[in-house]
């Protein structure tokens, strides 16, 4: 694998509308307007020109694509006595995306993990089989990035089929997968051939990334394991109105709701929804028990679940570092501060012991 | 078929087990998967009413009883409100079996003991019927089984049977205040009617479920009493919605209840963080 090719703004251009042509739905970062700012929200491209491959982090992440907010699980209909159960009909949609950030591709293949152990969920890998991902590499990070605290970088590949690295008029592309390669090579005339190995990167974004957090996190992980009564805990979790905005941006977090939907006397559907490990009614029993019965303990277990849970069960992180929570955290928790937190008390329990 | 689709089962029989409290027996509509359908003591399944939704009950029934399962539950939310109105012959959705299971292997040729408070009888009166169908297989059998009133006391026909059979040693309890003048069992807290009645821990196994107080005040009462962390097993059912370790709420700590449970012994509690 790992052959590389050359893209050059027009034939980028194409090379999309090619895709659109043929009914494919192209999903990029998409240059808007929000109150005289320019941002970028991941969606499904109509014009090739609307394409915005550099710049600021979309909104958004890609979660939507594989990991609908709201999909349908089956449709069902009283027949005489019994009830008819129907699959959704819609299939899944063959994608490709242009221009996932690394934190959104890796995500995915991070999630893959949960979704494919012991049981596997056809829903979530149907998506994932029917979508073809080319990140690029970042060009610009704020302060909430901290991907390279959590072994990734903005040059990282993880999750992607091919890779883009801007050049000189154009991108080189990478190609990491099979499917990746399959793709390029159906659409061959709109590649060139790669003259010399793309410049290496400036290190400069990388190092702004890491200026803004470094961690161990084996490190973090054990503290994890040793400090579930920590007073921090509280400490920290008093501003959180447990809202769950953050795992809903999260590109990540995965818990969902399986709820029904009526749609007339005799027929309905079953939906699954997003949901989030904040609102106090997650784990409330019918009885009004709460095993987690306090904010405290909710943002423990998504600090927990994230850094010493899925470690410890499927031997990776559950963050990209994208830092999507840090930015929508109407109290203004801070991951970033707060990860580092816990690192100088890691720090501080591994020298004295 | 996708992981969420449930099978069809049918309503065939209901017994008002209290008030606000009955069981379902339910048949499998495809003869096929009827035939197929296997499960072990203390495995679980995602029951649902279409247009109401899903709720995750054990399955009550014992698996040497075959061609139907049962299901107990206690009227409380929007699922149980509905599964309360169907009637005899209507259809239900069934997943599962999930989760792991009591060890009936390993607790053959032992003492059991088995502990439950209120609606917390269902999951241990199947491995009760499971050990009773085998019933030369185990040694003394004890029930110990507690509810808040005498009307609360659920599978009432079935605890007259095992007053009346001499293989069952039947201790019944109901909080204070809760009796009726011909009570016939304890006044008493079920964890004060263990530590009076227990048999010894010798060569014992417990099986406890019920309210989350009554697991918490049971377990180290009888690790007290001296039956071993490890012999000690008791059922959890923390809110689940897919019963296949992804929807993310049933874990405590590192466990996800719906794959590594919902049967844990008191030594693995133990480890776990106190989220139950």
């Amino acid at each position: 694998m790992n052959k590389r090719r050359m893209l050059n703004e027009k034939n980028l251009d194409a090379f999309v509308q090619d895709l659109i042509n043929a009914g494919t739905r192209v999903i990029s970062p998409i240059r808007r307007k929000e109150q005289g700012r320019e941002t970028a929200t991941y969606a499904a491209v109509q014009n090739p020109e609307e394409i915005l491959l550099a710049g600021p982090q979309p909104a958004l992440p890609l979660k939507d694509v594989v990991f609908p907010p709201t999909e349908t699980l089956f449709n069902w209909k009283q027949v005489k006595s019994s009830i008819r159960i129907k699959e959704n009909p819609e299939g899944f949609k063959k994608t490709v995306v242009i221009g996932a950030r690394p934190c959104d591709a890796a995500a995915m293949e991070i999630v893959d993990r949960v979704m494919g152990w012991d049981y596997r969920d056809e829903l979530w890998f149907g998506r994932r089989q029917a979508t073809t991902v080319l990140a690029v590499a970042c060009s610009q990070c704020d302060d909430a990035c901290f991907c390279t605290a959590v072994g990734l970088s903005p040059t990282n590949a993880r999750g992607a089929d091919c890779f883009l690295t801007p050049g000189e008029g154009g991108f080189e592309v990478e190609t990491l997968t099979s499917k990746g390669e399959e793709l390029l090579e159906s659409h061959h005339g709109r590649f060139t051939q790669a003259k010399d190995p793309a410049k290496t990167q400036p290190a400069e974004l990388e190092n702004k990334v890491r200026a803004n957090l470094s961690l161990q996190p084996e490190k973090i992980q054990q503290w994890l394991e040793r400090h579930f009564d920590d007073p921090l805990w509280k400490q920290l979790a008093l501003r959180c109105h447990g809202c769950g905005a953050c795992a809903f941006i999260c590109p990540t977090c995965h818990c969902f709701d399986i709820v029904d939907e009526p749609e007339g006397i005799d027929c309905g559907r079953r939906r699954r929804n997003w949901d989030a490990c904040q609102p106090a009614l997650f784990t409330m029993h019918g009885s009004g028990h709460n095993p987690r019965k306090d904010q405290t303990a909710r943002f423990r277990q998504r600090i927990m679940h994230k850094f010493n849970i899925y470690p410890a069960r499927f031997g990776e992180i559950l963050c990209t570092g994208c830092g999507r929570c840090v930015r929508v955290c109407a109290a203004g928790m801070d991951l970033v501060s707060i990860l580092g937190e816990i690192s100088y008390m890691a720090e501080e329990a591994g020298s004295t012991s | 078929m996708n992981l969420y689709q449930p099978h069809l089962v049918r309503i065939e029989e209901m017994i008002d087990e209290t008030s606000d409290t009955r069981t379902l027996r339910l048949a499998f509509e495809n003869p096929e998967i009827a035939q197929k359908f296997d499960f072990k003591a203390g495995q679980f399944g995602e029951y649902s009413v279409f247009g109401a939704g899903e709720c995750t009950f054990c399955i009550a029934s014992s698996p040497t009883r075959k061609g139907y399962i049962e299901a107990s539950f206690k009227v409380v939310g929007k699922v149980t409100r509905a599964m309360r109105r169907l009637n005899v012959g209507d259809t239900m959705g069934f997943r599962g079996p999930y989760g792991n299971h009591f060890p009936l292997e390993e607790m053959k040729g032992k003492n059991i003991v088995f502990i439950a408070g209120g609606i917390g009888l269902a999951p241990v009166r199947c491995v009760i019927w499971n050990t009773l169908d085998l019933r030369d297989q185990f040694k003394d059998v004890t029930i110990i089984y507690g509810a808040r009133s005498v009307a609360d006391l659920v599978y009432k026909r079935e605890l007259e049977e095992w007053a009346e059979r001499s293989d069952v040693r039947l201790h019944s309890c109901v909080d204070p205040g809760g009796e009726t003048p011909d009570w016939k069992g304890e006044v008493c807290f079920v964890p004060m009617l263990v530590e009076k009645v227990v048999p010894a821990p010798q060569d014992a196994f417990a099986v406890v479920c019920g309210p989350p107080i009554v697991i918490m005040l049971t377990l180290p009462l009888l690790e007290k009493m001296g039956f071993a962390p490890e012999r000690i097993y008791t059922t959890l059912e923390n809110r689940m919605k897919c019963g296949l370790g992804k929807c993310g709420r049933c874990n405590i700590g590192s466990v996800y209840v719906c794959k590594d449970g919902p049967v844990f012994t008191s030594a693995q509690l133990k480890m776990l963080p106190p989220e139950y």
